[in-house]
């Protein structure tokens, strides 16, 4: 019969003392990366879902500008009367000048251009409209009608964000086998150093886990403080873009509300204690797998 | 009554080897047909020339090997089924004084002593306490927070014997132990092996020195080319 020695504490063994610090930038740059990947992804992701709010039962008919008004009142009156639309709006000027305007400035007399009408319509979601058969009776009325069904770009859109929402995971994926591989050469170069307690401890009557903690909370801890320093530079730099002006301005344009936005946070830690953990982890398995050939 | 003669009353070997074969490859047996048994308090020798076996044989009853043939049973424990847990649990009843010392370079002297109670998971506390203590007994104080390479090969072989008994073990495994130092400081070693026995603690010392070993009224066991030769009794 065993007769356990009674162990009145968790071993603290001097082990792991001389982990290289080259982990640290690693884990920097892989919560960096990770953490603007994420932002990036979500971001996109909500844009889709604006897209689709605001445009996919949406579909719009440009006017040209010297189409008279009794055409134009013929073109309202085939609309109002087509099934599947739900809602028939003609823009007036003014709302038309605020569109153009990011294009030819607010100094322009709009009045004064051949700018083309714009009539809004909205589908009901019932998939009776035929746009088809619209846009052959709209022909014989207004050959110089054009008639966008925003659908079908919001499909091509869905196309190349869902493109580079794989990318963007794809990416962060790489990023954190990057930091496990990173990890793991660390604690593979740090159990090097220390073979010779490693193997006396193991003799002494160390167990596999009492040998493996002090690599582990190394590894955790290079990580956690790696991975906070990139999460700190990942929100500056998130918070210079939103500061860059209109061009680089990113929440607005991609949905994001902004540094309050408590996603942005989460990624932010999610991206750091996946790093903490990804670390240990190797760390781990590099000195249990090291532990199995000692009998 | 002693623990020792606790376990002996009650018929309990802390070692017993049965036919017990080590190769390290096929055909090239170390040890062959080892069969012996250690009783609970027992102070023996196990003499043989270089490459006998002697340090092999250390190496199954302290766990740093496992047999290739033979059933080696510690504390009354088959020691060839045990999980890692157990095995383990079985080392850190035994205390092992290296022939090559095995000290760590990078720690002092104190920090190298404590190893074993750190390994128990001893307080703190305690470990300051029972390190102090033992370099004391042997001489050591004023070395404790020596690196263990500004030490000479006899103050080596000390420190690996405080490390050995630090942790007051069931069984003590000694390679050589006096293979450092001259004649007056190993008779001064093997009686602080026999304090340590007096204590309760079954003691095993290899040495070549068969002539040495023979000095001391107790069982010899003689390795010879890996088989056990001779076993002779003590005489009281």
């Amino acid at each position: 019969m065993i007769r356990m020695r009674f162990r009145t504490d968790r071993p603290r063994l001097p082990l792991a003392r001389r982990v290289s610090v080259w982990f640290l930038p690693w884990a920097a740059l892989a919560v960096y990366l990770a953490g603007l990947g994420g932002v990036g992804f979500v971001a996109l992701g909500d844009s889709m879902r604006s897209w689709d709010a605001s445009l996919a039962q949406r579909a719009s008919l440009q006017i040209p500008a010297d189409a008279s008004p009794a055409r134009l009142n013929t073109v309202l009156a085939l609309l109002r009367q087509t099934s599947g639309i739900a809602d028939v709006r003609l823009l007036d000027p003014s709302e038309t000048a605020r569109l153009v305007e990011p294009w030819l400035g607010r100094s322009v007399a709009i009045e004064r251009l051949p700018v083309p009408r714009l009539i809004d319509l909205r589908v009901d979601g019932s998939g009776k409209a035929d746009f088809a058969d619209l846009r052959q009776k709209l022909t014989s009325i207004l050959p110089d009608g054009v008639l966008d069904e925003h659908g079908l770009l919001l499909a091509e859109w869905h196309r190349a964000a869902t493109r580079i929402m794989g990318a963007i995971a794809a990416i962060i994926a790489a990023v954190f086998l990057a930091a496990l591989w990173s990890a793991a050469a660390t604690a593979r170069t740090a159990l090097l150093l220390d073979r010779p307690l490693v193997e006396l401890l193991h003799l002494l009557g160390a167990t596999n886990a009492d040998i493996a903690r002090p690599f582990e909370i190394r590894a955790l801890s290079l990580g956690l403080l790696g991975g906070a320093t990139g999460a700190l530079a990942a929100a500056l730099t998130l918070l210079a873009l939103g500061s860059a002006g209109p061009a680089f301005s990113w929440p607005a344009p991609l949905g994001i509300a902004g540094m309050d936005d408590w996603r942005i946070w989460a990624i932010l830690l999610g991206s750091t204690l996946i790093v903490g953990v990804v670390a240990t982890g190797a760390a781990r398995a590099t000195v249990l797998r090291r532990l199995a050939h000692l009998p | 009554m002693e623990r020792a003669d606790l376990r002996a009353a009650a018929g309990m070997a802390v070692v017993r080897l049965e036919n017990v074969g080590k190769s390290y490859a096929p055909g090239a047996e170390i040890l062959h047909d080892v069969s012996l048994a250690l009783e609970p308090g027992e102070f023996c020798f196990v003499t043989g020339a270089s490459g006998a076996g002697k340090t092999t044989l250390l190496k199954l009853l302290c766990l740093a090997e496992l047999a290739s043939k033979g059933v080696v049973t510690l504390f009354d424990t088959e020691t060839a089924g045990l999980s890692r847990a157990g095995r383990a649990a079985l080392r850190r009843r035994i205390g092992v004084v290296f022939q090559d010392f095995r000290l760590i370079d990078e720690i002092s002297v104190a920090e190298n002593v404590a190893l074993p109670l750190r390994v128990a998971g001893t307080p703190e506390a305690e470990i300051r306490e029972h390190v102090a203590a033992l370099l004391q007994w042997l001489g050591l104080e004023k070395q404790s927070k020596t690196l263990p390479t500004a030490l000479s090969s006899g103050d080596k072989q000390r420190v690996a014997i405080a490390r050995a008994l630090v942790s007051r073990p069931d069984l003590l495994i000694a390679d050589e132990p006096t293979g450092h130092v001259d004649d007056e400081t190993a008779l001064l070693l093997v009686r602080v092996f026999e304090r340590v026995n007096r204590l309760g603690t079954t003691v095993l010392i290899a040495t070549r020195d068969a002539g040495f070993a023979s000095q001391f009224d107790r069982r010899r066991f003689r390795l010879d080319e890996g088989t056990l030769r001779s076993v002779e009794a003590a005489t009281q």
